[in-house]
């Protein structure tokens, strides 16, 4: 695509909003945001990769935040009992005492949440972290122990509703930990080609890339229908279905998914980049989803990666399918590299 | 100064990992300040808070004095010592929570710590909900509560259903009303109520997925098709209409059967001619037809050609763009002279939607054209195999 940048001061992209924007959102929120309590961990995920696509995260500490997101963490309890419920938690809302080191403490009610320990994974990559305080034993099981039959994941083991947004979340945990053992791929891909009819194409795309079977699982038709599915979503900007409003997220959600597909570059990038520009907040940075709407941590997030995706000048480059910058993702495959060559450990 | 629309809670497809900003909760004393910004920031935050105070009538609206704390005022509750949130020495993303959010909560957790199954319990788990419906381990507590004191699934039918009507697009919630209809075994009030919920947006992807659920599971297509037609009378353009209409035949009489098929392209081309511009009735008809070949079926691309006059679209042309594509992949024994036609046809057909028709587009339109040139068909391979 072709961008003749629009040089007008609504189209000026105001980087240092944006990086303080993320630094409030790692501080305090107000009472409002109550809803976010239990999905706390995503939204230090939204505001670290924010960051680090910014590439501004020397303002923050790296440190003291690696320590609260390993307390998130849900170990296994000394004789291993509660291994199916382990992972990370998105805060501490139940109650837990504070803890960054094991053994797990048995509570009626702990347990991880499938899409805080893949955001925990994350952020923990993105902040430089070698993982090695991750009970990679008590991920996996935690995995194992929340998918179902029709290959479809729940979040929680206490059960919840099922779909592919989770399997994604799971998809991305094995990709991490390089270790598939966390969930059974061929259900995974039946329940993924049944449901490809939905808006949530991205988790479908993505995980099939992150297992390596894209080609395997959909012919060279359904890749194509695909395709114009996701490249007729641009209006200006994206939606997600059709007659349905553009809204910010979507251009990295469709704009990712046509990336991974190979036909971003035919998307019309000044149309997009207007209209996510048209959804930033000027003042107290971010984006919304809408024009003259309050930005909120996961559009401000998305607004910049789908800038990155049309590549704005000083944004980082993000990896399409495991959605953090290609530098976590360099980081992670040293990970593996060392992983893989450590002979007869246990990881 | 301009002031922003309150906006609509965040979308589903936005809620998961954003379980939903609730504008309307008052902020109330104790909310920490962050740190320095300039004046004008600060009146900014102050208007946002401002007006998520005032877009709320709502009630637990109980003046702050008349609140009765768990902690100070229920005597009933004395043997309980409240649970406070850890969160370290340094936490990350922190909520500011007033002292009667903390007060209800903090019994919460003192209530999971111990696993009580009370009457005490279930009645506080309604006030943490109202003042958190995302909060899932509460739902959970909630629902180990009603089985572990029998209570009256009547009772909480209606209780879940008010509050999906405040908060249609909270996943909890209608999960939470799934595990009743499933204890209970009863779906006979679902339909109508989704419907009840759907006439306030049509496009609710959580009251759809409810829909498909009780529907699938319990085996009531008999009259689906006819709502479905009736939420098209009141608008063509539902996305989510035309996909629950391709839900309910696909799993009922199915499209193998030729009378269904041409019954549903009549049907698709009477909505084309009333509204031209609208993606959702063009992707129906390609979704019924694509797995038998779009030139397979007689008599419609010449249909289309006449529509094309005078009901002209970009979504018409892409369809004539496969019809012709389809053509030349599946004819292969057709004559060359045909198939140079076809594929003219079908070059002119990109050449119209790049330059005039669906100009945003015009990147991909050429790259479909020049790919149809080279090979007859798309190349297969454009993934990027480094992913």
């Amino acid at each position: 695509g072709v961008t003749d940048v629009d040089m007008s001061p609504k189209y000026h992209f105001l980087k240092d909003r944006h990086v303080r924007f993320f630094q409030r959102t790692l501080q305090v929120l107000p009472e409002r945001y109550a809803s976010l309590e239990t999905t706390r961990l995503s939204i230090v995920f939204f505001a670290l990769s924010g960051l680090d696509v910014l590439g501004s995260l020397d303002v923050i500490d790296k440190d003291l935040i690696i320590e609260w997101i390993y307390s998130q963490q849900v170990l296994p309890t000394d004789d291993k009992s509660n291994l199916g419920r382990c992972g990370f938690r998105g805060s501490s809302h139940i109650g837990i005492p504070y803890s960054t080191k094991g053994p797990g403490v048995l509570h009626p009610y702990d347990s991880g949440h499938v899409a805080m320990t893949y955001t925990g994974l994350c952020s923990l990559l993105i902040l430089g972290d070698d993982l090695s305080r991750v009970n990679k034993q008590g991920c996996l099981a935690g995995l194992r122990a929340l998918q179902l039959e029709d290959g479809s994941f729940y979040s929680v083991p206490e059960g919840s509703e099922n779909d592919i947004r989770f399997i994604y979340c799971a998809a991305c945990i094995c990709f991490m930990l390089d270790d598939w053992s966390g969930m059974n791929i061929q259900k995974a891909i039946e329940y993924i080609r049944g449901s490809l009819v939905s808006g949530w194409t991205y988790c479908a795309i993505a995980s099939l890339c992150l297992m390596g079977r894209l080609e395997e699982a959909l012919s060279p038709r359904e890749l194509d229908r695909i395709r114009r599915w996701c490249i007729m979503r641009q209006q200006s900007g994206f939606h997600g279905r059709p007659n349905k409003p553009v809204d910010t997220c979507y251009s990295f959600w469709v704009g990712a998914t046509l990336e991974l597909l190979g036909v971003f570059r035919y998307t019309n990038f000044e149309k997009n980049r207007n209209f996510i520009l048209s959804t930033q907040d000027r003042l107290v940075g971010g984006f919304a989803k809408w024009p003259d709407s309050h930005p909120d941590p996961l559009h401000a997030y998305f607004g910049l990666c789908g800038l990155s995706l049309i590549g704005e000048p000083n944004l980082r480059k993000v990896h399409p399918a495991l959605n953090i910058t290609q530098g976590a993702f360099q980081h992670l495959q040293q990970l593996h590299q060392t992983w893989r060559s450590s002979c007869g450990q246990q990881h | 100064m301009h002031r922003k629309t309150t906006p609509e809670v965040v979308s589903t497809s936005c809620a998961e990992l954003e379980a939903g900003i609730q504008p309307r909760k008052l902020a109330m004393s104790g909310v920490e300040k962050t740190s320095n910004e300039s004046p004008e920031v600060e009146d900014k935050n102050k208007e946002m808070d401002a007006e998520a105070e005032e877009s709320f009538g709502d009630d637990y609206g109980v003046e702050p004095s008349q609140y009765l704390f768990y902690r100070y005022d229920r005597k009933e509750w004395a043997d309980l010592e409240p649970v406070p949130q850890d969160e370290g020495p340094n936490p990350v993303v922190k909520i500011a929570y007033s002292k009667k959010f903390s007060d209800v909560y903090d019994y919460f957790r003192a209530l999971l710590k111990k696993d009580e199954r009370s009457e005490r319990a279930f009645a506080l788990t309604a006030d943490a909900i109202d003042l958190n419906a995302a909060n899932y381990t509460v739902w959970h507590y909630r629902r180990i509560l009603l089985q572990a004191l029998s209570k009256d699934l009547r009772k909480e039918m209606t209780y879940i259903t008010n509050i999906i009507e405040e908060q249609p697009k909270n996943y909890q919630v209608w999960h939470h009303r799934r595990m009743v209809v499933e204890w209970l075994n009863d779906p006979t009030e679902e339909l109508a109520f989704i419907a009840e919920i759907l006439s306030q947006d049509a496009k609710n992807y959580h009251a759809w997925q409810h829909r498909q659920w009780v529907i699938q599971e319990y085996k009531l297509w008999d009259n689906e098709l006819e709502f479905v037609e009736s939420l098209l009378e009141d608008d063509v353009r539902n996305n989510s209409a035309w996909n629950q209409r391709h839900f309910v035949i696909s799993h009922t009489t199915g499209y193998s059967d030729p009378a269904v098929v041409e019954r549903e392209i009549q049907y698709c081309l009477q909505q084309i001619r009333k509204a031209p511009h609208n993606e959702s009735a063009w992707n129906y008809l390609k979704g019924i037809l694509q797995d038998h070949g779009l030139s397979s079926q007689p008599g419609l691309l010449e249909k289309v050609l006449e529509l094309k006059e005078t009901h002209c679209s970009p979504y018409l042309l892409a369809f004539l763009f496969d019809c012709y594509e389809d053509a030349l992949e599946n004819s292969k024994n057709t004559e060359e002279q045909e198939r140079q036609e076809t594929l003219s046809k079908a070059l002119e057909i990109c050449e119209l939607l790049a330059q005039e028709k669906d100009t945003i587009r015009k990147e991909y339109w050429q790259f479909l054209g020049r790919s149809l040139q080279m090979t007859g068909s798309i190349p297969d391979s454009l993934t990027n195999r480094h992913y």
